[in-house]
């Protein structure tokens, strides 16, 4: 979920992508049978990510060549992956005589911090990935503020024609943004089916796709206050697994409501002032100003 | 060479974005489809003849065909119809959970009243309650401009997990000390009629097909239907020509949100008999696919749904029979949809070329003169 925050590219240069939700849920089952074809995490991972990718690059193509509607397009290409990984989830398993639980994330615990009393445990012993989806934030953060490239991307989005002026293809910018959050897309699918249960289940993730988009708006389109908005979303979902377990008085629904009315308020300009990337949605055309 | 393809292309392309558009799309969809099941193992032959008889080959059949084109077309309708005034209500997920919780509400309730009064107020809550969910991205998208598309949708969520609340103890709509959280059954009164006897099919459908015309008219023939669409196809305009658009943007966002809280209401008080939690995943997000099958034409929602819904019902004999897993039905929907679009490029270089010829022939003039 951490990871799909890279998803925000996509936003930064001006396409919707619903489609997040879709490529999660491939990249989910995609990382479990990398793992189960490769033993490899690592190489599962980045398989993911390949698929994921592919999946946005779909988008790309239909909303950028050939200006399909936005929205449209990320539906289909969600109700594709719900029908193709429901699909494929028995045959994935073809040849084994059980469910096999593929090798998950290795759990890192850094023992200065598990010295911490009753936190360190709970909170610093998690598998590496979560470790890897603290830093992308900020990795993410220098390359779109720091370098020349981010610059672009960003300008792409709320000014297109100002960028195809200075002569750089607004096209190629759009592809590589959709297709970034394509790749953070699958990893984060791959975060999902890796760590800790090491299983695909059908629609595993249940809409996390979605909360990233409302974790976009939350966070400004910054990186590391989408992931933060984030991280937010990610403890409201588990505290609702808790939430179940304790039997408190407060029903969990209302935890799992809360991230997305904390959205439409910041839409809504209660919550701070938000400004979205100013071509987010709309088709670019390269002869019309 | 190339005149003579300027020639041919344009009337071909004509034939094919009117009508043809959706039939290539659902076919090459079959056949990706096709390669699918061969790629599973089967005979597609086989399966899809298989699938046919699923969705229509009995009586048993067709009234599985009609239970579920019936929410797939009034949800068509909702999205088809906020398209014409330049809205996209993604929000029809959450609405369904508004609207079959209030007709719920009013279904379960014992009433002094006829029987066809009492359902007749069961659906009006419906309504009322799935157009309760358009009020705030309504209100946002009229006098602050925020888009509906990312309120609706996170809309979707609150709707859902609203519904789960009510049917969770200690809710006065919950079912004391039942296995499965769910609402009392509705009353007999309240339930929508059965069309045929022995089978599920009830008048969901014919709610659907009425409202289907109704819009169609309505869209066609009144004033309403005038300013909703000058609304959606140039705002600007529409305000010179002294229509109230955020009154009318207002206005369509609750209608298409309540025609949401009628897919939910139908599948309540004609399908469940009961208010359960997630009782209608994904309904909403197909309903888009439906209402883009049929270029947002409210008549064309009628056949895309049957379509959709036929390849529902036939997908469950296919299982049976050859062996297929169900989901086979979402993949091919999402096939046709991604092929309705990438093949409507076409249509817009044609409309964009067009106005720029116009706009060139309007610059001439003024040189000229």
């Amino acid at each position: 979920m951490l990871a799909g925050a890279g998803g925000l590219f996509t936003e930064r240069v001006g396409i919707f992508n619903i489609g997040i939700e879709g490529a999660m849920l491939i990249g989910a089952m995609a990382a479990i049978w990398g793992s189960l074809v490769t033993g490899n995490i690592i190489l599962a991972t980045l398989f993911a990510m390949l698929i994921g990718g592919l999946v946005a690059l779909l988008h790309a193509y239909l909303t950028i060549t050939r200006r399909a509607d936005q929205i449209v397009s990320g539906a289909a290409i969600n109700l594709f992956a719900l029908g193709i990984t429901n699909l494929l989830n028995a045959p994935l398993y073809a040849g084994f005589e059980y469910r096999p639980r593929v090798e998950a994330f290795p759990i890192i615990a850094p023992e200065a911090l598990q010295e911490i009393p009753f936190i360190g445990p709970i909170l610093f012993a998690q598998p590496v990935i979560v470790w890897v989806a603290f830093a992308i934030p900020l990795v993410l953060a220098w390359v779109l503020y720091r370098t020349s490239w981010g610059l672009n991307i960003r300008a792409v989005g709320d000014h297109p024609h100002a960028v195809a002026t200075a002569g750089i293809s607004v096209v190629r910018l759009k592809y590589a943004g959709v297709i970034m959050s394509g790749l953070f897309a699958g990893l984060g699918g791959a975060a999902l089916s890796l760590a800790d249960i090491g299983l695909f289940a059908p629609n595993m993730t249940a809409g996390r796709g979605f909360a990233v988009l409302a974790a976009f708006v939350v966070g400004k389109w910054n990186p590391i206050l989408v992931a933060g908005a984030a991280i937010m979303f990610g403890a409201a979902q588990a505290f609702q697994l808790r939430g179940q377990t304790l039997g408190l008085a407060i029903p969990y629904q209302l935890f799992v409501m809360l991230p997305y009315l904390l959205t439409i308020a910041a839409l809504a300009g209660l919550v701070g002032r938000t400004v979205a990337p100013k071509t987010v949605g709309k088709k670019y055309d390269p002869e019309t100003i | 060479v190339k005149e003579r393809r300027a020639i041919v292309l344009p009337v071909l392309g004509e034939l094919i974005l009117t009508g043809g558009r959706p039939i290539l799309a659902i076919a090459l969809a079959m056949i990706a489809g096709a390669f699918l099941i061969i790629a599973y193992g089967k005979n597609p032959i086989e399966a899809y003849a298989a699938m046919l008889e699923g969705a229509i080959g009995s009586k048993a059949a067709l009234a599985n065909t009609g239970v579920r084109t019936a929410p797939l077309l009034i949800g068509g309708l909702a999205i088809a119809f906020g398209f014409k005034a330049g809205l996209l209500n993604v929000g029809v997920e959450g609405q369904i959970y508004a609207g079959g919780a209030a007709a719920a509400a009013v279904g379960i309730t014992p009433l002094p009243v006829p029987g066809w009064l009492h359902v007749t107020l069961a659906i009006v809550a419906g309504f009322i309650g799935g157009a309760l969910w358009g009020v705030i991205p309504a209100l946002l998208k009229a006098y602050r401009g925020v888009s509906e598309i990312v309120i609706t949708l996170m809309l979707n969520y609150v709707g859902i997990q609203f519904a789960s609340l009510l049917v969770h103890e200690p809710s006065p709509l919950a079912l004391k000390d039942s296995f499965f959280p769910q609402s009392p059954n509705i009353l007999p009164a309240a339930r929508l009629p059965i069309l045929i006897k022995g089978t599920s099919l009830h008048a969901g459908l014919i709610i659907g097909l009425i409202l289907a015309i109704l819009i169609y008219l309505a869209l066609r023939y009144t004033p309403f239907g005038f300013r909703t669409k000058m609304t959606g196809q140039n705002p600007e305009a529409a305000r010179y020509a002294g229509i109230n658009v955020k009154k009318q943007i207002i206005i369509v966002m609750l209608i298409s949100a309540g025609l949401g809280g009628l897919v939910g209401t139908g599948e309540v008080l004609g399908l469940k008999w009961a208010l359960y939690d997630y009782f209608a995943v994904g309904l909403g997000y197909d309903s888009i696919a439906v209402a883009l099958m049929a270029n947002t034409n409210p008549l064309g929602v009628i056949l895309s749904s049957v379509f959709f819904g036929a390849l529902r019902a036939g997908a469950g004999k296919m299982q049976v029979a050859v062996g297929i897993e169900t989901p086979i039905a979402q993949v091919i929907q999402a096939i046709a949809v991604l092929f309705v679009i990438a093949i409507g490029f076409g249509e817009r270089v044609r409309i964009a070329n067009q106005v720029k010829k116009q706009e060139l022939e309007q610059e001439a003039v003024a040189h000229g003169g």
